[in-house]
């Protein structure tokens, strides 16, 4: 029947009852099977396993020898921070890999939900710089479950032209002037924010905190709380905000940093008296992992691992990256206008290595009270 | 051939009883048309409920659960000033909220339904074209407008009215108000349309004939016979906005977090779900007494003035 003569019989009233169930009846099996066919066209993704981690990090360039070999990425999904990919997988989310750094990596293996990985199965294994193979609390029983692919620092990217007495006088207080009230922001994390004020108060050890020093972390945040925009959630946020001058300085990674560079904006990145904080980031195998995609979850991890992908990450981001070789691919010159003036054993000695926090429910409350004014 | 003849006879009496059965009672009839979207509302709405109340009554120890009965998360909820500071923000945003957006739908509907003669529904269709968009891209555009380097600061800027943008307009309680205030327009003008469409115009001709004045007719006619429409507007306003987290989180900035941002970061961040679903629950009955005094107000102001 065709649809001008059922709009038809329809508006005179002159359908029947048994044309019109018929009619509502090949109505329903149409809806029934609308998403039959979209999940044909889908079988495609649901080949490739799903990726879980930072924004940035999951660009084609870096791994294209994955996109190369399967004609397109695999299933990308993206966390602000761990604490956030945690709950999400603790509610159910299925992932095959995740890119947590360092820190997370002993409380992820307590939760059970990560697995070792066999790195016999990576032909760019031998090239990762030897410092990242055998982080603390990577390794357990002689098992790898950690693959260092990514590092870099924390520290505050500010705009000289408009706080200029900070530029011989580099510390984590600018995120504390009151001069810059409603111009600063922090990352609306625990690593990234919270002890970044563990560290302007001075504590002992930011990660393993006195309650004595608890205490003054939280004063500190509640200092902090009228001078900040917001808390930023991804690096875009404060990109931009830096970039129209509405932040004059805010905590970030390197990529920020190269970013606004490469756009001729005038910023600086920080290497705070107090000491900038560096991490360590990189693979986790998770123990949801769907086993028939495992080829493909170790041939991401080895496109991820290549000089190529390192290449990208250094010159496009200004971040490390694991593989030692895709340092020579890289002039100096390059390098140097990175900010690279240390190699990863230099980088890892020197500043605050971010560590497991000790006691993050607390931390996490605690932040929560600071943010809602209490 | 015996022994299934019963059985037949059997099944065609049970389905002829059946039959009268449900041809006899109204009511019967009314739940069997009802029982699909019955058995949706228990299956997605009641079940939830069910599981988040006792959720509540459970404790959060680190990674796992503790399944014993607890009011602990009630007793958090009322010790630690936090809660019921940020719950009452939000019903005092929520009730801002409420009144911006009915008093600025109450001129538009009032306009379509009395004013417009012709293509009444192009109007009404033009109202909702803003919500043919995402709720979030509706969200980023106010980000744009209200920005640092946004529409009302550069415009400002542009006429000399301005030498440095304005630092107040994003990122605290006013732009949640505002950005929300239009967000939920449509939900307050269509009822209040409704409400105004359906009043007989004798009635207001005769309030006139009778030597009322324009604004006391509208005063002693047209609003009272409209105030369904506006209690209605205002419920589909203020119930889901209470519980809005998606707007606070992106033009609230520090200062313009609301209820629905803690139940987002127990369920998330601070892992903690049990608490959440304490907090959740304690919020849906604060939010139902509001509404309940609200609607009792209401009622006797109706009654007052009629």
């Amino acid at each position: 029947m065709k649809k001008e003569e059922i709009t038809e019989q329809l508006a005179t009233g002159r359908m029947s009852r048994r044309q019109f169930n018929k009619n509502l009846m090949a109505l329903g099996a149409t809806m029934v099977m609308m998403p039959m066919g979209s999940r044909m066209t889908q079988a495609a993704s649901e080949d490739h396993p799903t990726v879980f981690t930072w924004e940035g990090w999951e660009v084609p360039e870096l791994h294209a020898a994955y996109v190369k070999k399967y004609g397109s990425s695999p299933n990308i999904s993206i966390f602000a921070d761990e604490e956030e990919a945690f709950a999400k997988m603790r509610a159910g989310f299925r992932v095959d890999l995740t890119q947590p750094c360092t820190y997370k990596v002993p409380i992820w293996y307590d939760a059970g939900i990560i697995l070792p990985i066999d790195t016999n199965r990576l032909s760019n294994w031998p090239d990762i710089i030897p410092s990242l193979k055998n982080i603390p609390g990577t390794v357990i029983d002689g098992k790898q479950y950690f693959i260092p692919t990514d590092w870099g620092q924390t520290s505050v990217l500010y705009r000289p032209d408009l706080a200029p007495e900070y530029v011989n006088n580099e510390t984590w207080g600018i995120l504390w002037d009151p001069k810059y009230k409603g111009r600063l922001s922090m990352a609306d994390s625990l690593i990234d924010g919270v002890m970044v004020a563990a560290i302007y108060v001075g504590a002992k050890n930011p990660f393993n905190m006195t309650d004595a020093e608890m205490a003054k972390t939280r004063a500190a945040l509640k200092e902090q709380l009228p001078l900040i925009r917001f808390y930023w959630g991804s690096s875009s946020e404060i990109e931009q905000a830096l970039a129209s001058g509405e932040l004059v300085a805010a905590t970030a990674w390197n990529d920020g940093y190269a970013k606004l560079k490469s756009e001729g904006i005038n910023v600086k990145y920080m290497n705070p008296k107090e000491g900038a904080m560096t991490w360590v980031c990189g693979f986790c195998l998770m123990t949801d992992h769907n086993p028939a995609k495992l080829d493909r979850i170790y041939d991401y991890l080895d496109a991820y691992m290549s000089v190529e992908s390192g290449v990208y990450e250094i010159v496009e981001y200004g971040y490390g990256h694991g593989n030692a070789k895709a340092f020579d691919q890289v002039s100096p010159e390059k390098l140097k206008e990175l900010g690279f003036s240390t190699n990863a054993e230099e980088m890892l000695s020197s500043g605050i290595f971010q560590e497991p926090m000790a006691n993050e429910p607390a931390l996490q409350t605690m932040f929560e009270e600071v943010k809602a004014g209490l | 051939m015996t022994s299934t003849n019963p059985i037949s006879s059997f099944a065609f009496s049970i389905h002829f009883k059946l039959r009268r059965l449900l041809l006899k009672s109204e009511s019967l009839r009314g739940y069997s048309l009802l029982s699909p979207t019955l058995l949706a509302m228990l299956l997605g709405l009641a079940m939830p409920m069910l599981v988040l109340f006792t959720l509540s009554f459970w404790i959060q120890e680190y990674l796992d659960f503790i399944r014993t009965f607890s009011i602990k998360n009630y007793l958090d909820f009322f010790q630690k000033p936090i809660y019921i500071k940020i719950l009452f923000k939000s019903i005092r945003m929520s009730s801002l909220v409420t009144v911006v957006t009915v008093l600025l739908a109450y001129p538009m509907a009032y306009y379509i339904a009395f004013r417009v003669k012709r293509n009444k529904l192009v109007w009404l269709i033009l109202i909702t074209v803003p919500f043919w968009t995402s709720y979030l891209l509706r969200v980023f555009a106010w980000k744009i407008m209200l920005g640092y380097n946004g529409v009302i600061n550069s415009g400002l800027k542009s006429l000399g009215l301005l030498s440095e943008p304005l630092e107040f307009l994003l990122y605290n309680p006013t732009s949640v108000v505002i950005t929300l205030a239009h967000a939920w327009a449509a939900f307050a003008i269509l009822p209040i349309y409704v409400s105004l469409e359906k009043i007989d115009r004798s009635l207001l001709e005769a309030a006139r004939d009778l030597g009322e004045n324009p604004f006391m007719t509208f005063v002693r006619v047209t609003l009272p016979l409209s105030l369904p429409g506006v209690i209605a507007a205002s419920l589909l306003v203020f119930i889901p906005t209470v519980g809005d987290y998606v707007t606070p989180s992106l033009v609230g900035g520090p200062s313009g977090i609301m209820i629905g941002n803690i139940i987002q970061s127990m369920f998330g961040k601070a892992q903690n779900w049990p608490l959440g679903a304490a907090i959740s629950v304690m919020s849906m009955l604060t939010v139902t007494l509001m509404v309940s005094l609200f609607l009792w107000g209401t009622h006797n102001f109706r009654r007052q003035i009629a």
